[in-house]
């Protein structure tokens, strides 16, 4: 590399729903497209049916099926016009479950979309923070021999939210961050800039248990919806209608005091026949959120609310970090983006601490007043791609490169030296 | 995707992207790398929303192509005839860049086909700048002459410090590229991708299409070049372009795919070593899986994949403990 004007760093963040990527240093990611793979398996069944002999057209169809892909947007549209190529999610619930679909997708990432070359530039990924070391030694595996990267760091996503907050306000490295994210839900303390790891919390609801919960409301109230598009269209009404309400039972009369104001209509085109049709929106508006802060209602054995789950964490956290852990409670992912998610998580976690208060100070009968706990929940207008922003901050300081697992020292060590980070090695 | 696009796809996305909300005036600074070193940067300021400047860096030019004002020859035409006047040249460009473009987004055409034609243009901008002098050399071999202030051979930058070479003829124009690669994995892959590069060029389906040579030395052609300039360490790969392949529409297509051919070769390079990779992930699997299978007694395996990985006290081993 040309010391004398470093090209910037890369910034990968793959989420379980979308991926980011972009240049180190800027403002924003190039490309958010979803993480998903479609690969052509036609070629693979074809060579199963030949003769077991005919090892050469085995081989070339499998050369044939490795190349035939494609990611993103467009292997969504690819799986739709066609039956040859068939949807893989490489990432569920945060965590990389297909290592074949990854490295074609970071193939696809590098070569097709950024176009860059991997051997010029230093990469950023990011992990969840309950990552198994083994898939951090794959992923350095993968970024070292196949694509030869002169550097990589493998960062702890919930870091690098609170490392995007540093910018906007002041520096503060200390802080819980709630991260929703499409396939997981994590609460992650950090103090100083070292995660607490064994007061993280994770939970089993993530976006897309709120699109689920959608579509089945939106099933169950008998909407004209073709079936194979349920999901997308649950998706999208999600990401376009959804709120964040005060109060259900006052929501719930709202709606049905002025349904021509909150009762929305979504169009589409069904994809077989190509005719059009229409269907209501309603009370899945304000419901699908819900599940965040009741989620009784979604069903299954999980019922804690997600206040109470963050504050459980704060609790479990060591007793000088609490007060500045609850003053700085940091959204990110996309499904933290509902308008108004922040102020209700804030009040209902303010009522909690407050009533924790109050009855600390009933049992001493009033004689020691406590100071009045400040609960501050944070949200910034770029909470989508939080964690890649702070990435691209983190990348662009020169330490960053000091910092970094590179090329020579994988060659000395093995990926045994991507198996740790050093944010987990803190002072608790 | 065998072939690279000409267009970078952000640069369109920005721009298709820009021209579609003209009158939202969002502030856009954005800097980005392409492969070879090509670097653009991309700025749109609050005060001015219908003016964009894009700047655009080449990779740094070895000593033995010719460069004018910081751009290959014949490049400020190349601008000026795919662009017209929608589009200004800055001179001095931006510090740091060789070229700055200001595009003026009001101007562009109305008729949307037309628009988008006109950003995919935009939108391929290194095609239009890098392979300038390369189009200048095809053109008069389409036109079956060669300028006569020509050098006999003539080097073009395609890569930082790395050049590749053009003699120029009246009804040919050999082509040769030294290839060189970093890592010595890759120096081995490359070196048999090109064989087989070589050998898939004399299948009967390709008779047309440019002759290719691959050789370990290099081509007697390359004797009068310094010996700095062709040192490579995987082998050298000889085209010979003749007229029928410059004819008309096909002449964009033979620039782009020369201009990029080593990132293409290395792309590909990448791609076998994936494969590879997953071969060699499927294989360690079902070799696991015929060691599961070879294990003796199954439950005693199960309890263990169960257990934890410290040695936990039960309650009767720790009263047992703490009374002896």
């Amino acid at each position: 590399m040309d010391p004398s004007s470093p090209r910037p760093a890369v910034v990968i963040d793959n989420g379980s729903g979308y991926t980011k990527m972009g240049f180190a240093g800027n403002v924003e990611p190039c490309f958010i497209a979803p993480t998903v793979v479609a690969v052509n398996e036609s070629f693979l069944n074809q060579s199963r049916s030949v003769s077991k002999g005919n090892w050469v057209a085995q081989h070339n169809a499998g050369v044939m099926a490795d190349l035939d892909f494609f990611i993103g947007d467009e292997a969504f549209s690819k799986s739709r016009s066609s039956s040859t190529y068939s949807l893989t999610y490489p990432i569920r619930h945060g965590q990389v479950e297909n290592w074949d679909a990854m490295e074609r997708f970071w193939q696809q990432c590098i070569f097709n979309y950024l176009r860059c070359d991997p051997e010029d530039h230093y990469f950023l990924l990011t992990e969840s923070p309950l990552t198994a070391p083994e898939s951090r030694e794959y992923t350095g595996e993968i970024m070292f021999e196949t694509f030869n990267v002169p550097g990589l760091y493998i960062a702890v996503n919930s870091v690098l939210a609170l490392a995007a907050g540093y910018t906007t306000s002041k520096c503060e490295m200390t802080g819980v961050v709630v991260d929703v994210g499409d396939g997981a839900t994590h609460v992650v303390p950090v103090a100083d800039g070292y995660v607490i790891g064994s007061s993280i919390r994770s939970i089993p609801i993530a976006g897309k248990d709120v699109t689920l919960f959608m579509q089945q409301l939106m099933r169950e109230r008998g909407e004209n919806i073709p079936p194979e598009d349920s999901f997308e269209v649950a998706r999208k009404v999600k990401e376009m209608y959804c709120y964040t309400c005060s109060d259900i039972v006052k929501e719930f009369n709202k709606h049905d005091k002025d349904p021509s104001k909150y009762i929305k209509q979504w169009r589409g085109i069904k994809p077989k026949t190509g005719a059009p049709y229409s269907c209501d929106i309603g009370y899945e508006r304000f419901l699908g959120p819900e599940i965040f802060f009741n989620p009784e209602i979604y069903g299954g054995d999980f019922t804690t609310p997600l206040p109470v789950v963050i504050d459980k964490c704060i609790q479990s956290a060591p007793i000088d970090t609490r007060r500045s852990l609850y003053k700085n409670i940091v959204l990110s992912g996309g499904s933290t983006m509902f308008k108004d998610f922040h102020r209700r998580l804030q009040r209902d976690l303010k009522k909690i601490v407050d009533a924790r208060v109050l009855s600390s100070e009933a049992r001493v009968n009033g004689e020691i007043k406590s100071n009045p706990v400040e609960v501050n929940v944070v949200s910034h207008p770029i909470q989508r791609f939080a964690v890649w922003f702070g990435g691209s901050v983190l990348a662009s300081t020169p330490e960053f490169f000091t910092a970094c697992h590179t090329k020579e020292e994988y060659e000395e060590y093995g990926a045994s030296i991507c198996r740790t980070n050093p944010v987990f090695k803190g002072m608790y | 995707m065998l072939l690279l696009q000409s267009h970078s796809r952000f640069l369109l996305q920005t721009l298709l992207n820009r021209a579609q909300n003209l009158e939202k005036g969002v502030e856009l600074d954005h800097h980005w790398v392409e492969f070879n070193d090509v670097r653009y940067h991309i700025q749109v300021s609050m005060k001015n929303p219908h003016v964009l400047l894009l700047s655009v860096s080449l990779p740094t030019p070895p000593s033995e192509t010719i460069f004018v004002c910081g751009l290959p020859f014949g490049a400020i035409q190349a601008i000026k005839a795919a662009y017209g006047n929608i589009l200004q040249i800055l001179d001095p460009p931006r510090d740091g860049f060789n070229l700055t473009l200001k595009i003026n987004l009001s101007k562009l055409p109305t008729n949307q086909d037309q628009r988008h034609a006109f950003l995919v243009k935009v939108a391929s901008v290194r095609e239009v700048v890098l392979g300038a002098p390369l189009r200048v050399i095809l053109e008069h071999l389409a036109a079956r002459t060669v300028a006569s202030d020509m050098d006999p051979h003539v080097a073009l930058v395609h890569r930082p410090n790395e050049s590749f070479f053009l003699f120029p003829r009246a009804d040919k124009v050999t082509v040769v590229f030294p290839m060189r690669f970093n890592d010595s994995i890759d120096i081995v892959l490359a070196t048999s991708f090109l064989q087989e590069f070589v050998e898939a060029r004399r299948t009967a389906g390709l008779n047309n299409t440019p002759p290719c040579s691959w050789s370990l030395t290099p081509p007697l052609e390359l004797k009068e070049v310094s010996v700095d300039a062709i040192s490579a360490n995987a082998g050298f790969v000889t085209f010979v372009i003749f007229p029928r392949h410059v004819e008309g529409q096909k002449l964009d297509r033979t620039v782009w795919n020369l201009s990029t051919f080593h990132a293409y070769v290395s792309y590909h390079v990448k791609c076998s070593e994936g494969f590879m990779h997953t071969r060699m992930r499927r294989r360690v699997e079902s070799l696991i899986q015929a060691l599961d299978r070879a294990k003796p007694d199954l439950e005693n395996s199960k309890k263990t994949s169960h257990n934890r990985s410290f040695k936990r006290l039960s309650i009767k081993d720790s009263r047992n403990n703490s009374f002896s």
